[in-house]
């Protein structure tokens, strides 16, 4: 009896975490699931980085993107400080420790496939046949 | 329509059919044949045939590389050495003729020690740069090297000397020469001098010195220069303009016809990645045997440039403005509802096809028209077009090997057709041919009696008061070729009429019976026999006469008909491959497919309907000929009744059965009433010298839309210009 009285309180501080019941439920359809945990920082870009140690490896630390790009949200949009954290490549988020900004670094941009920024290959290969072009007068 | 013609082809074959079975039931009778044994095998030869095709006959490919059917036996590669019983030594068997009970090993160590002997001599000299060699996968020393070459070398170069190094030379734009790789074969002297009848080729030099070349520098000034590439066993001598484009092993080799003359040389376009790398010969013993002109194998980079890959439209400005097939029709379309059927008018170029002729003519016949007409003009007096003899070449590319006096009136075959000069000389040379000229003094790379320069001398000839009547008269093949361009001139009836009148004469004199035709005319345009046998007119005075509302010109480029003969409003639609002379005066341009890109029939001077097949897809927006013909009927409403291509032929055999027979001769027999019809040409030939357009080899590379495009021809004529200046 007395584990499932644990479950029910672990839901309800899951659900005061994320604001309530409302909110919760806003979560749940924004994003698939509900979970709480320990805010570790924030992006330029709005996305909230979570560390949770009582997940097991793999879901102790997520992500939650930015509400600026509603259900859009996309893998890409990680920058790559944060991706070595989110990721367990490395232990200190780079709140912790700032990586060293170099001149030739340019700003992070996500993946812009299905966007009008859209990168199309074009042929630099002389064409095969040569095309009348009719003189003008 | 079910057609039977197999079975009417059976019938018509039933003559030999029967004396076959004759045959078949008398015993098997070996006269004069000697036996030789190959390998043990038994095998029965003519007399005087050679040990090597003795073993051909016995199914024994011998290795060779100076030996070439051809060609006329050298001897000097010793690679076909042979042990034969009771010689001290192994026989070069290419060289050696046959002996009664000749016992030939082919297999033994002896022959076999000996070949690797011979290979090991010829790699010694030989470099080793296969893998950037031309010829490679395509090399005679590479593959007999694999079969018959020891398979360890004994070369080594202690002392750093170096292999046989020859400078390479400069025989024109068309032939590179590396001449290391050169193994003293001499196939190309041979070719030169025997085929093609240019002694510019030769040897300098003996032993380990001797160099294959020209002497001194020039170009090798040939109109047959190119076979000497497909001759050449090594790769000494390969194709300038294909140098390091593609592999043998790489390109799809589709089986086609070439359309650069009226012949028709059955040639094999290699294809990758959807481009005509190169153009080489086919075999084909009743046209061209295995060779093919200059123009036929080079001219093939023309087919890339200046195309015509989409459609235009000319805009209020007077401009051409590119766009899609919809509006093209479109603008065609209302046109052509603007005017009456006997208003509009087409003329066909020197390149269509029988497809798109036919469903040119049946699409203006639709609209109420029957100005169709050609642009190669044909005198329409007499019997005209209307009798297929009249415009043939009856006697067939391979009769000139049965003729005895051929007489050649107004023609240059050497630059008009070619293949069929080859012809001539090869039966000069083994046949001992007569051959006269009527018309300008020409070097026909053999020679002949120059009967005069005008047609008042082909009336000196029919009365029997010209030297060469003599001749003539006592010939039991006679043969008289026409030039098609003399024909073109406004006495070309009367021309027609005197060779016609000549040839029957010459028919009742030799007595060579019905089966042996006098009279041939040659063409220099591929369409113009399909056009002919479909019933377009000849010539565009119809049109001159009766100035058309709109004109339909199908790849006609030759400015048979020009803005200045044509009302000003009047609407020009150009379809065609190039953009060329007939596009630029057109107001709608339909871009239409080149010979190598579509499944057409073409039928040759002879009268010999053949197949090309599709190498590669037309560029961009050009489509096929004769679709481009049956949607524009569609968008006029009256759709022609034909949707795919066999509908097409089956149509074409409709209008003119022999068009459906691919690879036959329909042979035309009408002569006796073409001449009676001809007696009604009045006019007498003008005293005009018979000079044929093409004289020297500067203007026989560019003659048509495609090579006029070439960058190859253009390298070609100025070459010949420059060599024309040489003093060598």
């Amino acid at each position: 009896m007395s584990k499932y009285l644990e479950k029910f309180s672990r839901m309800r501080t899951i659900i005061a975490d994320n604001g309530g019941l409302i909110n919760s439920i806003k979560t749940i359809y924004r994003t698939d699931e509900l979970k709480s945990g320990r805010l570790v920082g924030e992006d330029g870009f709005g996305n909230k980085y979570y560390e949770n140690k009582s997940y097991f490896m793999g879901r102790s630390r997520w992500v939650d993107y930015s509400l600026a790009v509603n259900l859009d949200y996309d893998a890409s949009q990680v920058p790559p400080e944060w991706h070595r954290w989110l990721h367990y490549i490395a232990d200190e988020p780079p709140t912790e420790a700032q990586l060293v900004k170099r001149k030739w670094m340019i700003n992070h941009s996500e993946n812009p496939t299905g966007t009008d920024k859209i990168y199309v290959p074009y042929s630099t290969v002389k064409p095969k046949v040569q095309a009348w072009s009719p003189p003008s007068k | 329509m079910l057609r039977f013609w197999p079975l009417r082809r059976a019938v018509q074959a039933q003559v030999p059919l029967t004396s076959l079975v004759r045959q078949s039931s008398t015993p098997a009778a070996v006269p004069d044949k000697l036996e030789v044994f190959i390998d043990g095998k038994p095998v029965y030869v003519e007399p005087g045939t050679t040990v090597l095709q003795a073993c051909a006959a016995g199914g024994v490919e011998i290795p060779r590389f100076c030996y070439h059917d051809r060609l006329s036996i050298a001897g000097n590669c010793r690679m076909c050495l042979v042990e034969v019983e009771k010689s001290p030594k192994p026989i070069a068997s290419c060289a050696m003729p046959v002996m009664k009970g000749m016992r030939v090993k082919t297999d033994s160590p002896v022959s076999r020690k000996a070949r690797e002997g011979v290979m090991e001599f010829l790699l010694v000299n030989h470099p080793l740069d296969c893998p950037i060699c031309d010829q490679g996968g395509e090399c005679d020393l590479q593959d007999q090297s694999m079969v018959f070459g020891s398979d360890r070398s004994r070369f080594t170069d202690v002392a750093f000397t170096g292999k046989r190094a020859v400078e390479d030379k400069n025989v024109g734009p068309l032939v590179k020469t590396i001449m290391t790789r050169c193994i003293h074969c001499t196939r190309c002297i041979r070719f030169a001098s025997e085929v093609a009848g240019v002694d510019d080729l030769g040897t300098t030099g003996r032993g380990n010195d001797m160099q294959v070349g020209t002497y001194v520098e020039k170009m090798f000034k040939s109109e047959l220069s190119g076979n000497v590439i497909d001759l050449c066993p090594v790769g000494a001598l390969t194709s300038k303009p294909y140098a390091f484009t593609a592999r043998p092993w790489e390109t799809k080799k589709i089986e086609s016809i070439d359309v650069m003359d009226a012949i028709g040389s059955n040639i094999v376009v290699s294809m990758r990645t959807n481009e005509v790398m190169r153009i080489i010969p086919r075999l084909n013993e009743d046209v061209n045997e295995e060779w093919i002109s200059d123009k036929t194998r080079f001219a093939y980079d023309g087919l890339k440039r200046q195309r015509l890959t989409t459609p235009f439209v000319r805009g209020q400005d007077g401009n051409l403005v590119a766009t899609d097939w919809e509006n093209a029709f479109i603008a065609v379309a209302e046109k052509l509802n603007e005017v009456s059927g006997e208003q509009v008018a087409a003329v066909a170029g020197g390149l269509a096809d029988a497809e798109s002729l036919v469903a040119l003519k049946d699409f203006l016949n639709r609209m109420g028209s029957e100005a169709l007409c050609t642009e190669e003009i044909f005198p329409m007096d007499g019997a005209g077009t209307d009798l297929r003899s009249n415009y043939l070449l009856n006697t067939g590319i391979s009769g000139v090997e049965e003729a005895d006096v051929l007489l050649l009136i107004g023609t240059n075959p050497r630059y008009e057709a070619p293949i069929f000069n080859a012809r001539i000389r090869k039966s000069w040379v083994h046949n001992e041919l007569q051959v006269g000229l009527l018309g300008s003094p020409v070097d026909l790379s053999y020679e002949y009696d120059h009967l005069g320069e005008s047609a008042s001398e082909l009336e000196k000839l029919a009365s029997g008061s010209h030297p060469f009547s003599q001749l003539l008269s006592s010939a039991k093949k006679p043969m008289i070729v026409v030039g098609s361009a003399i024909l073109q001139r406004s006495d070309g009836a009367a021309l027609h009429a005197a060779a016609s009148q000549l040839a029957q004469n010459l028919r009742a004199k030799s007595g060579c019976g019905e089966d042996w035709k006098v009279l041939n005319v040659l063409h220099r345009v591929a369409s113009q026999v399909a056009a002919l046998d479909i019933g377009y007119k000849a010539g565009v005075d119809y049109i001159r006469q009766n100035p058309p509302k709109v004109l339909y010109l199908l790849g006609a480029d030759e400015e048979a008909i020009t803005k200045q003969d044509l009302p000003k409003d009047t609407f020009i639609i150009y379809q065609g491959h190039h953009g060329d002379r007939g596009a630029l005066m057109a107001d709608v341009i339909f871009p239409g497919a080149a010979y190598t890109e579509k499944d057409v029939t073409y039928v040759n001077t002879e009268g010999r309907a053949q197949l090309t097949r599709q190498a590669v897809t037309p560029p961009g927006l050009a489509r096929n000929d004769w679709k481009i013909v049956r949607a524009l009927s569609e968008i006029m409403g009256m759709p022609l009744p034909y949707d795919k291509i066999q509908d097409v032929r089956r149509r074409l055999g409709e209008v003119s059965p022999n068009l459906g027979r691919h690879g036959d001769v329909e042979e035309a027999n009408y002569f006796k009433q073409a001449q009676q019809l001809a007696q009604l040409v009045k006019s007498s030939p003008s005293n005009e010298p018979l000079s044929p357009p093409i004289q020297s080899l500067k203007d026989f590379y560019m003659t048509d839309a495609i090579s006029r495009a070439s960058q190859t021809m253009a390298k070609c004529v100025q070459a010949a210009t420059e060599a024309e200046k040489s003093k060598y």
